[in-house]
């Protein structure tokens, strides 16, 4: 099966943010949209991730994207036509603070989610049993919850927004490799894959931690880099754990999937900034360490899996949205740094918006890839 | 066939005969070992050298008829249980088959028994005139005395009030055909292929028309291969049928990822650990 | 705590005995890690006699081979440790193999490792294939024979290989009848010696059959079977039903490679070895250095050539870490030599086109 001798859009990266790209440009009449894709659909960090969407976080532009992005997953069945489920469920996020420092910061965050119109609550450690009653109160000094909050499954997900596209007549072409971008006069002007040459003057790069290697095709450095993050997965429970708990200071995020298995995971500055997705034992030493310090019941579960997937970072770890300097009809949609399931909605419409010059929808202007070089970079502590 | 029945025919049984002479003067060995396969203990057993060494461990073992005593030491040492030692010599209008008999009990000496041919059909009595036990192989060698026109025939025994191996060997060969509707064939599609998660052929079968043809992308999308066994048991046959239905070489589908650990293990198992 | 040891032999079945066996000899401080409570692996059960020749104990019954070789081991004395209940549940990137040893969380990290866990049995798709009577011919045998444990009163057994010709004998020797042996290929797999001693004892072999469904209400009543054609497509009206309480797969084993696979070593699928075999040079290393294969892991074969696989992996892994001996090359070659002659037969003729396939390093 061969690849179209052109198109108008190439989009590379079969992960959530490529299909959901592909849905939304399709979805707004673009026609000849091709999708390339190395491996298979959510082979990279998608389908690796722990597929948690939160709308509390610390900077208001994510508040916002998260926003978007929940909206949309709550009637995603629908809007995506799509006969499974991507079993969004939300049963909140209750995310919990180690200290008094990490207290008074929540106090400030859930003030300004709530100016947005994020329904988040302050609570006591006492407050937070009520909602998850396994969780040991003399761990934490207080806690923040938004029921709105959830999680979804993420191979249905992107799936959902394949599917979608597909009926929209985007072609989607997996075990195709992008193998080299033809530039001319700083102007794209083809992709040769492995299954032949695609003639194109707008590619999206969505390629997660491969968007490094897509940018260096065309002369251009983009500032992401790829670090190993662990999972670990228990045998299916009846439903014990309700929203996903999650605590910075503790580094940790739990979560229990319709299923009834309990994901979780955690973050490791000392973790290989290469693509393996081999697992380690200290992984899972301080991933149960940390589980029964906090949520002590679930000491008896059984670990059936650990897994390994990569973040593809970038230095303050926002997501890169927009067009690439130099490289005109290229543009980035990587480096979500751990978060670019949940934003896929958002940065699907952000990023059709940017290519048709359309007015944003969120100002993500500063999420250029331009801020690194000014070194005006964007900080969000809330994270994992 | 012998490799399609288990069974040697007359011709490969006549071919191995040593000559009527050799037949009327006493006991032999006869070697009903026909396959090539990698086995030598009977002719490194054979106190009088009369199986012939072996070059090659494949050989098929032959037999020099004039140096064989019919001692009986290959028999019991046979890991195939396939040599019998003959007796024609003693004229009486008997003769006798020394047969390895791994089954209990054992019968007595003087005891009537069926005697049983290749294929497990009763053919006649028989009386058993001796039982040897040996030590080293703990295969019993049993002697049994039948009209000489079977001694070529038979090489199996049943006792006669053995409940356990009669009923084996009194299977109605010929059983009357079912009419089988083509029902069966439909509910093929029921059948649980991943038994973690409860997963259904059919279920595979639809995934892999959609367009789902590796391993992985079949697991994500309906959790086959996620529970506890990592499909160890349905991961080969979701490749088979992806193969099948595809026409991908097996040997092409990648299996799925296999993760630690190996088996479910506690949370709180991790928690202890050695400090030896 | 992390344990520090020269190397460690996974799996205590008749590779990985071997392999201890011959490493300690030569001089390493060994650490064999056995799932059971008990050597041998599948020795243990193997109650009939041994083919191949008297290097590899021919005539002895398997479990004898089991008690010989551990004793071997005990010999000699704390230079090998056994560890038995001890399952290596993960075996990481940079060398570690975690262990369940009894309920308690061991960390080895070993200078190198034989692994040589063995293969687990296939299973077979047809309606109602869940339903309790069915049981892996492997299984059968453990109850049987270790445990013993009769499985039922009347059998199907499924597949016509030597190990579904070996159990089905093995049943009549427990006193459970067995109605049958079905085998899908148009000949027997099994060597034709085994199939000639069901045979006369009585059990017929369906060759170009196979299992249509299972069918009862509670366990295992019935089994319907059919001839098949040369596409295993089952021929109308050819339909029989037999009576069973047990059905019994055995349609073949797959390399137990889990544990290769966490570890990063370089597989490929050959099916004429079972499934995904691990890639090695001649010394049985995998493409992870000093991680060694001996025995089924490697593909499935005789537990002869598993022993002489064991022998040759341990003596490559202790001489990789200066344990050479004097006899090192005459043994080398001896194990060379006993390897070409079990593989040289028509009956292995799958084995040698597999391994050409997968000794390529």
């Amino acid at each position: 099966m061969s690849v179209p001798k052109s198109a108008s859009i190439v989009i590379i990266g079969g992960g959530v943010s490529g299909c959901a790209i592909a849905w939304n440009l399709a979805n707004r009449g673009i026609k000849d949209i091709v999708l390339l894709e190395k491996d298979t659909l959510a082979n990279g960090s998608t389908g690796r991730c722990g597929a948690g969407i939160r709308m509390q976080w610390a900077a208001e532009k994510n508040c916002r994207l998260a926003q978007y992005s929940v909206n949309f997953f709550e009637n995603g069945n629908e809007i995506l036509g799509y006969e499974r489920d991507i079993e969004f469920e939300q049963s909140g996020y209750l995310i919990v603070a180690a200290n008094e420092k990490e207290a008074e910061q929540f106090k400030k965050n859930v003030k300004l989610q709530n100016s947005l119109g994020i329904p988040s609550v302050y609570l006591t450690p006492e407050e937070a049993r009520e909602i998850v009653p396994l969780i040991d109160t003399s761990q934490f000094v207080a806690a923040t919850f938004c029921q709105k909050d959830g999680h979804l499954n993420p191979f249905h997900t992107t799936d959902a927004y394949a599917k979608a596209a597909e009926r929209l007549g985007v072609k989607i072409f997996k075990h195709t490799e992008v193998i080299g971008i033809e530039v001319k006069n700083r102007r794209i002007e083809s992709v040769e894959t492995t299954r032949g040459r695609i003639a194109t003057n707008i590619v999206v790069n969505a390629a997660g931690g491969w968007s490094k290697a897509i940018g260096a095709m065309t002369g251009v450095d983009i500032p992401t880099y790829v670090q190993r993050h662990q999972i670990m997965v228990t045998e299916p429970l009846e439903p014990i754990l309700n929203p996903m708990v999650m605590g910075f200071s503790y580094n940790i995020y739990i979560q229990q999937v319709p299923h009834g298995s309990i994901i979780m995971g955690r973050s490791d500055n000392t973790e290989p900034l290469d693509f393996r997705t081999t697992s380690g034992w200290k992984f899972v030493e301080e991933m149960t360490k940390t589980c029964s310090k906090l949520l002590p019941a679930l000491k008896t579960a059984n670990v059936l899996r650990q897994w390994a997937g990569h973040y593809c970072m970038t230095e303050d770890a926002q997501p890169i949205y927009g067009p690439t300097p130099g490289v005109e009809g290229m543009y980035l949609a990587c480096g979500f740094s751990g978060h670019g399931f949940m934003l896929a909605p958002a940065t699907a419409q952000l990023v059709s918006e940017m290519i048709l010059g359309e007015p944003l929808t969120i100002d993500v202007s500063n999420l250029d890839v331009g801020r690194f070089e000014r070194r005006e970079l964007v900080f969000e502590h809330s994270v994992v | 066939m012998l490799i399609n029945t288990g069974v040697p025919t007359r011709e490969q049984i006549e071919r191995r005969l040593p000559s009527p002479e050799r037949r009327a003067r006493g006991p032999y060995a006869m070697v009903e070992c026909f396959q090539e396969i990698p086995c030598n203990p009977c002719s490194t057993s054979c106190p009088f050298d009369a199986i012939l060494p072996m070059g090659d461990i494949n050989e098929i073992p032959m037999i020099d008829h004039d140096r064989c005593t019919g001692c009986g030491v290959c028999a019991s040492v046979c890991p195939g249980l396939a040599i019998f030692i003959i007796d024609e010599s003693v004229g009486d209008g008997t003769a006798s088959v020394t047969i390895p008999y791994e089954f209990r009990p054992l019968p007595e000496k003087g005891e009537t028994v069926r005697a049983v041919n290749r294929e497990g059909c009763v053919i006649g009595d028989a009386i058993v005139t001796r039982v040897l036990l040996s030590k080293k192989t703990k295969t019993p060698l049993v002697t049994i005395r039948v009209s000489d026109g079977l001694v070529h025939e038979v090489r199996f025994f049943n006792l006669i009030d053995d409940k356990a191996v009669s009923d084996a060997t009194s299977l109605k060969r010929k059983e009357e055909p079912i009419t089988v509707d083509s029902a069966c064939a439909s509910d093929d599609d029921e059948i649980i292929l991943c038994r973690c998660e409860g997963i259904t052929l059919r279920t595979i079968r639809d995934l892999i028309r959609e367009g789902y043809t590796t391993v992985d992308e079949i697991k994500r999308i309906s959790r086959a291969g996620m529970g506890a066994c990592q499909a160890r048991t349905c991961g080969p046959l979701i490749a088979a049928e992806i193969a099948r239905m595809t026409g991908q070489p097996i040997s092409e589908i990648q299996p799925s990822a296999h993760r630690a650990p190996v088996k479910p293990m506690p949370i709180e198992f991790f928690l202890g650990g050695d400090s030896e | 705590m992390m344990y520090d040891i020269d190397l460690v032999v996974i799996g205590g079945g008749p590779a990985g005995l071997m392999a201890a066996n011959t490493a300690t000899e030569a001089g390493a401080e060994v650490l064999l890690l056995e799932r059971d409570g008990h050597l041998g692996g599948q020795l243990v059960k193997q109650t009939h006699k041994f083919f191949g020749s008297e290097k590899q104990h021919a005539s002895v019954r398997g479990i004898d081979i089991s008690t010989m070789l551990g004793d071997r081991l005990d010999s000699f004395g704390e230079r090998a440790t056994v560890w038995k209940n001890a399952t290596a549940i993960g075996f990481y990137e940079d060398g570690v193999i975690t262990v369940d040893h009894d309920g308690i969380y061991k960390k080895v990290k070993p200078k190198r490792v034989v692994v040589a866990t063995g293969a687990s049995e296939k299973f077979l798709s047809f309606p109602n294939n869940d339903l309790p009577g069915i049981y892996g011919a492997g299984a059968v045998q453990t109850m049987m024979n270790v445990y013993g444990i009769r499985p039922g009163h009347r059998v199907l057994m499924i597949g016509a290989g030597n190990i579904g010709l070996i159990v089905s004998y093995q049943l009549m020797q427990a006193g459970v009848s067995v109605a049958a042996i079905v085998e899908g290929l148009p000949q027997i797999g099994g060597y034709a010696v085994h199939a000639g001693k069901v045979r006369r004892a009585g059990v017929p072999i369906l060759t170009s059959h196979t299992i249509l469904r299972a069918d009862g209400k509670e366990s295992v009543e019935r089994a319907t079977i059919a001839r098949i054609d040369r596409t295993w497509n089952a021929i109308p009206g050819t339909e029989k039903t037999i009576e069973c309480d047990v059905i019994c797969i055995s349609v073949g084993l797959t390399p137990l490679a889990e544990l290769l696979w966490q570890a990063g070593c370089e597989m490929r699928y050959i099916p004429s070895l079972g499934g995904s075999v691990p890639l090695r040079n001649n010394c049985l290393e995998t493409t992870v250095k000093g991680v060694y294969v001996a025995g089924d892991v490697t593909g499935i074969e005789e537990a002869s050539a598993a022993m002489v696989e064991g022998h040759l992996a341990g003596l490559e892994a202790a001489a990789s870490l200066g344990f050479k001996g004097d006899r090192y090359s005459e043994e080398r070659k001896d194990c060379m030599e006993q390897l070409a002659a079990l593989r040289s037969g028509p009956t292995a003729e799958k084995i040698r086109t597999g391994l050409a396939c997968a000794e390529c390093l």
